[in-house]
């Protein structure tokens, strides 16, 4: 360890300062700065900003809209976790299997995950596209609908349209995480077990999820988490429409801010918003604790 | 992992026809339509008739060149600078002890989930009184600030498995700290500084947030926020360029993929998972 002389603290010190005052201008400030807002009416256009005490916070418990808004956002989150989830999880077992195109293949799954959400809203805009979609082309074409589905304007279908392009979008990145997993089990052990009988279920049930199982549990808090920050396919693709269906926190304090310009009931919402944040990571903490 | 009997081909088969559909199909449809000619836009046709006119056309517009050279600059900047700002915070974490040090690296971590819309609502008013609205230097800090989480994290993960002992050694040789951190460690952990590096750039690169909120002139836009305002209103039904602005934007962050996917992946997985 190195010595810890006056010197050295100071250079730690040094060191960290740049970040330091970035993140804090950038991230601490604001937040503080936005529970605080979350008491006043301030606004964007009009120059008021006033304390108000809990008046934000009394209107949207009052406002029929916030109950559904809690809901959507679970609905979203928890879809947009689970299904890619398990897709990952099959896809990493596939590809885990090493035949000739598996790592070309790999690759370019991962590419759905890196190129920008905009250009992914757009496409899945386009096949969900009602008059001219591929998707009604083909449904249609194997005879499951007879009419088209303008699927970005129902309240059902819109958001199985967002959490399908969502799951495209994170899939492979499950897959990634999964397959580091993937690595750390004993091959020896899968043996033994089958020589004592065991069958590919057994096995994968009693060896393989027991040993990927810190994985499996680390991404799907950390997808539950970026899942309640996610904001770009659902903006890009439906708004938050139709009817607020597919409206998450993170659509809605974006419209209350920045469309009704109404700051101080954006960061009411953005706490509770903060709250259902935190826990999670609060959750996320515990887990790495543990494992350390 | 798993006996190659009939039943795990079966499942092998089934999934990797289903799922390797559901991933690569729409991949191919957005070449595909980026690449028709504008008559066949709502013919259903699958890399038939090539016409590259519509990515020149694309490629031509002033507006969208705009975006992408403002999105290609605001991506490279923050990116240099998350990776030495959360370089010189992450080594600092690793090889240092001292009062605070811990409180820092936690409330760091935990801001990854303070949401960003919360902080928009402080920030934009922030910004607006700075004279700092609708300046590229603004989103480039905002971006480095969001990437620092991971950042210092990933990196300390990679300063900690370098041994005390080279910089010891270092020391003895009458190199000052500073020079060993630069010339000696950091050289080493090169892969996660690369990882810290593709990281920062995506993120610059395919953020809509905040360059929507901050940013509202056409010639300051970033290339996400760009493409919205292209493609609303009269160019909402113009789904040819759409796909060829898309398949302009995947492809830069898609080739620096590629190359460097290998370490790129594992980094990202060992930082989260070490933590």
């Amino acid at each position: 360890m190195k010595t810890i002389s006056k010197n050295s603290t100071l250079m730690a010190w040094f060191l960290v300062l740049p970040a330091l005052l970035i993140f804090a201008l950038m991230i601490l400030y604001p937040f503080a700065n936005s529970i605080f807002t979350s008491f006043t009416n301030k606004n964007l256009i009009f120059p008021k900003n006033d304390f108000v005490g809990f008046e934000n916070y009394i209107k949207l418990f009052k406002d029929p809209n916030t109950l559904p808004l809690l809901f959507t956002t679970i609905k979203f989150v928890f879809f947009s976790t689970i299904c890619p989830f398990t897709l990952g999880l099959i896809w990493a077992i596939l590809m885990n299997e090493k035949f000739k195109a598996s790592e070309f293949m790999r690759g370019l799954t991962l590419v759905n995950w890196i190129i920008p959400g905009i250009a992914i809203g757009f496409l899945w805009n386009w096949i969900y596209n009602g008059d001219y979609g591929i998707l009604n082309a083909l449904l249609n074409k194997m005879g499951i609908i007879d009419s088209n589905i303008i699927w970005l304007a129902g309240k059902q279908t819109s958001m199985v349209a967002v959490v399908t392009a969502r799951t495209w979008q994170m899939f492979p990145w499950y897959m990634a995480f999964i397959m580091g997993g993937l690595q750390g089990v004993p091959n020896e052990l899968c043996e033994a077990s089958r020589i004592d009988g065991a069958n590919n279920i057994q096995v994968f049930t009693h060896i393989i999820i027991p040993t990927i199982k810190p994985v499996l549990i680390l991404i799907l808090i950390l997808g539950t988490i970026s899942n309640l920050q996610h904001f770009d396919l659902i903006n890009v693709m439906t708004d938050g429409g139709p009817e607020r269906a597919t409206s998450t926190f993170a659509i809605e304090v974006y419209k209350k801010a920045f469309k009704e310009y109404n700051l101080g009931r954006a960061a009411a919402l953005g706490v509770i918003w903060a709250i259902l944040l935190g826990s999670f990571s609060f959750i996320y903490l515990r887990n790495l604790k543990e494992d350390n | 992992m798993f006996q190659k009997s009939l039943g795990f081909r079966i499942f092998f088969w089934t999934f990797i026809i289903l799922i390797g559909f559901f991933a690569f199909f729409p991949q191919l449809w957005m070449i595909s339509t980026s690449l028709k000619p504008e008559t066949e836009m709502y013919k259903i046709s699958f890399f038939q008739n090539f016409d590259l006119s519509n990515l020149n056309r694309i490629l031509h517009n002033s507006d969208f060149l705009g975006y992408l050279r403002n999105g290609m600059m605001v991506a490279i900047i923050s990116s240099l600078l998350s990776t030495a700002v959360s370089a010189f915070a992450g080594y600092s974490f690793s090889k240092f002890r001292y009062k605070g040090r811990t409180q820092v690296m936690a409330i760091i971590l935990i801001s990854q989930a303070f949401p960003q819309g919360l902080l928009l609502v402080s920030l934009y008013p922030m910004l607006q009184n700075m004279g700092m609205i609708d300046k590229l230097p603004s989103i480039i800090l905002a971006y480095v600030a969001l990437t620092l989480p991971i950042g210092t994290w990933t990196l300390k993960a990679y300063f900690d498995q370098i041994p005390n002992s080279i910089m010891e050694a270092a020391c003895i040789d009458g190199a000052s700290d500073f020079t060993t951190m630069i010339k000696i460690v950091m050289p080493l952990a090169f892969p996660g500084m690369t990882t810290i590096a593709i990281y920062s750039f995506v993120w610059a690169w395919n953020d809509l947030l905040y360059a929507l909120t901050l940013i509202s002139t056409t010639a300051k836009r970033t290339l996400a926020s760009g493409m919205i305002f292209t493609f609303t209103g009269e160019g909402g039904n113009d789904w040819i360029g759409m796909m060829a602005a898309s398949v302009i934007a995947s492809i830069p962050v898609a080739i620096m993929f590629v190359f460097l996917q290998r370490f790129f992946v594992a980094g990202l997985t060992a930082g989260a998972v070490k933590g």
